[in-house]
């Protein structure tokens, strides 16, 4: 029981850790992306913006919340995401900060 | 009552028998008796969530074809090891199952029983369950459910709080816990079940449901159900949405989930999907102005659609659900959902089942745009449709509602405290002390919420509430000193109100929709100690200042 508790909260992979290591919060690969624009529709502070090559790009990646809309959308999984579960509120910032402590042992 | 709690024996199936006659004060056991009755001859029995097994142990030992599904695996597990060895014939089969998937042919049940497994349904699983169930059963076949319900009266306040206990000691223990099953009895009818008889234990908290299935049409599928009309206008709608305001945008108001009726729909309207918040509600159908669509509410568990998209309660899960309960296939020939922007974080289009009947399309962000969005039906949305803006009517209710939080869930004790503390110490002109504390709460958030965009400067909370701090420290000092024209009395309350709008605005985080969960879990650990250390200070000065009222009187 102990080791699935851990596991879900641990929920780390390889990409994350690169993602974290880089400090990318959000990117979308150009060379997979259509340029279908679902993500422009969806996203509420504008941030995937049309390039001149008519594909997008997250134009100012720190306005970013990372609410993932745009990443589970994507028909063609072209946005990369480094996301963090929660909700942008103080309170839910210190269950996690509660949890983090009481027996998750990831970094 | 205290069934909720156990979510947290299912993570022991070996003592999870004991345990729950334990909690359930031996009703369970009435119940299994009462079950017994029932059973007058030897049936096939269905028993749905059989947890570790006991009921299906003894059907089966009194000659009873019994089947038990249960989705718990550890529970099965458990179930097996308890295989009575007397039994030798084959009629006891464990297996794990779930509702939309039961392991029975249809038509092939005389009995189906669940016992305390309702409360961890929701509404649509529940009519789910239901439509299920009359597919297993023979005709005029049996449900017999056992659940725990609201009693009413003073036995609610009593479960209220028992309730209320156990959810905290199951918070602790990071579990979630079943749900209060508010509308079940609406769904038996329309799906086709009638009531044979009922029971109660423990002043109405539990009760037991026989059910008969009764045929409802000539090819033979049950019903759907379809929650009454609900008002939206008036003053006591009105009265609901002031409500939601004052409880907090986030707190759970569900109305039922189901299909709701805008103007005069035919097969061909649109359909817009929405969360099943009160609110939400009340907005969506007003902003519709009556024209002709289908609402379909999703269980979002009373939450509005931003929160419910970041909190698993408006996903993938939840869509499906709201289409197969309710049966819109049939009831509409629009191929296309219209659902809101703001749930994108939630659901997923591409991890939708292929055979997924209908073509997703997100509608604008805020409901006010509805109608013109449907008008013009645009495939680019104009901005207007589709960016966040934080404006001064949506920073207002944000600071509505963050004061309410405020008093509700912080405040409120510690006001209480000192206004006790002062009567104690007889010093009752200087009540008004305390009033004006809940006053400088009030102005304090007022102000933040007002001057919001002052502060986009920086996305770091902190340094936002520092600047609030020393704002609000600047103007409410100004007001105390034209109000008591005392420099004393000014610092004595400069330190609490910068304290006040510092902690208010870091609370604040979460109304302006522009925060990201990392960042401000990034930036906790420094708010507490900062927020720890000012406490302190407070506190101090909170002696002076009635220090100060002693040595005045």
């Amino acid at each position: 029981m102990k080791n699935i508790k851990q596991d879900a909260c641990c929920n780390t992979t390889s990409l994350d850790s690169v993602l974290r290591a880089l400090g990318i919060k959000i990117m979308i690969k150009e060379s997979e992306c259509t340029g279908c624009g679902l993500c422009a529709e969806i996203c509420p502070f504008g941030l995937p913006q049309k390039s001149e090559t008519g594909k997008y790009e997250i134009s100012h990646p720190e306005l970013c919340t990372e609410c993932s809309a745009c990443q589970r959308n994507c028909p063609v999984n072209a946005i990369i995401l480094n996301e963090q579960k929660g909700c942008g509120c103080l309170w839910n910032a210190r269950s996690v900060s509660k949890n983090d402590k009481k027996g998750c042992n990831c970094s | 009552m205290a069934v909720v709690y156990m979510k947290r024996l299912e993570e022991e199936p070996e003592s999870y028998d004991s345990k729950f006659t334990t909690l359930t004060k031996g009703i369970n056991l009435n119940i299994q008796d009462w079950i017994f009755e029932k059973l007058d001859k030897s049936y096939s029995i269905l028993e749905v969530g059989c947890g570790t097994g006991s009921l299906a142990r003894k059907m089966a030992l009194k000659g009873n074809q019994v089947i038990a599904i249960d989705k718990n695996f550890n529970m099965i597990n458990q179930a097996m090891q308890n295989y009575p060895a007397t039994l030798k014939e084959d009629n006891l089969l464990y297996q794990i199952g779930t509702l939309s998937n039961m392991p029975v042919k249809e038509q092939s049940q005389d009995i189906i029983i669940s016992t305390f497994m309702l409360s961890e349904l929701k509404p649509f699983e529940q009519q789910i369950f239901l439509r299920n169930a009359w597919r297993a059963l023979k005709p005029e076949g049996r449900l017999i459910i056992a659940a725990e319900f609201m009693p009413s009266g003073f036995w609610k306040l009593r479960f209220n709080l028992k309730r209320w206990w156990f959810k905290k000691k199951l918070q602790k223990l990071n579990l979630k816990g079943t749900h209060i099953n508010k509308f079940f009895f609406h769904f038996t009818k329309s799906i086709g079940f009638k009531i044979l008889s009922e029971n109660e234990w423990a002043h109405r908290s539990i009760r037991t449901i026989e059910l008969q299935k009764v045929k409802l049409n000539e090819n033979n599928e049950p019903g759907f159900y379809k929650p009454q009309p609900r008002s939206f206008k008036g003053i006591k709608s009105q009265l609901r949405i002031y409500r939601c305001l004052f409880t907090g945008q986030i707190d759970s108001v569900p109305v039922e989930p189901g299909i709701y009726r805008s103007g005069n729909p035919n097969r061909d309207s649109p359909i817009i999907v929405t969360a099943n918040y009160e609110y939400t509600y009340i907005k969506v159908m007003r902003d519709l102005k009556n024209i002709d669509a289908w609402v379909l509410c999703i269980d979002s568990n009373g939450i509005n659609v931003w929160c419910a998209a970041r909190g698993n309660d408006f996903g993938n899960t939840q869509l499906l659900n709201a289409i197969e309960a309710t049966g819109i296939e049939q009831i509409v020939d629009t191929k296309t959902l219209i659902l809101p922007q703001l749930s994108a974080g939630g659901v997923s289009i591409p991890q939708l089942p292929n055979k997924f009947p209908y073509k997703i399309k997100y509608g604008p962000i805020w409901s006010n745009k509805i109608k013109e969005f449907l008008e013009k039906s645009p495939t680019r949305k104009p901005d207007s449709m589709k960016l966040l803006k934080f404006s001064l009517k949506h920073r207002i209710r944000a600071g509505i509602t963050h004061i309410t939080f405020s008093f509700r869930k912080i405040f409120i004790f510690p006001l209480l405290g000192l206004s006790i503390l002062i009567l104690a110490l007889n010093q009752l002109n200087s009540l008004f002390w305390v009033g004006e504390l809940a006053l400088w709460i009030i102005l304090a958030n007022f102000l933040i919420s007002i001057f919001f965009p002052l502060s986009t400067f920086t996305r770091k909370f902190i340094l936002k509430a520092i600047f609030y701090g020393l704002i609000n420290l600047f103007i409410l000092s100004l007001l105390i000193w034209i109000i008591h024209s005392s420099l004393i009395y000014v610092l004595l309350q400069s330190v609490i109100i910068f304290w006040l709008s510092f902690f208010s605005t870091m609370s604040f985080s979460g109304y302006s929709m522009a925060t990201s969960p990392r960042e401000i879990q990034l930036e906790y650990p420094l708010f507490r100690k900062i927020n720890i250390l000012l406490i302190v200070i407070v506190i101090v000065f909170l002696g002076l200042n009635i220090f100060n009222f002693l040595k005045l009187n």
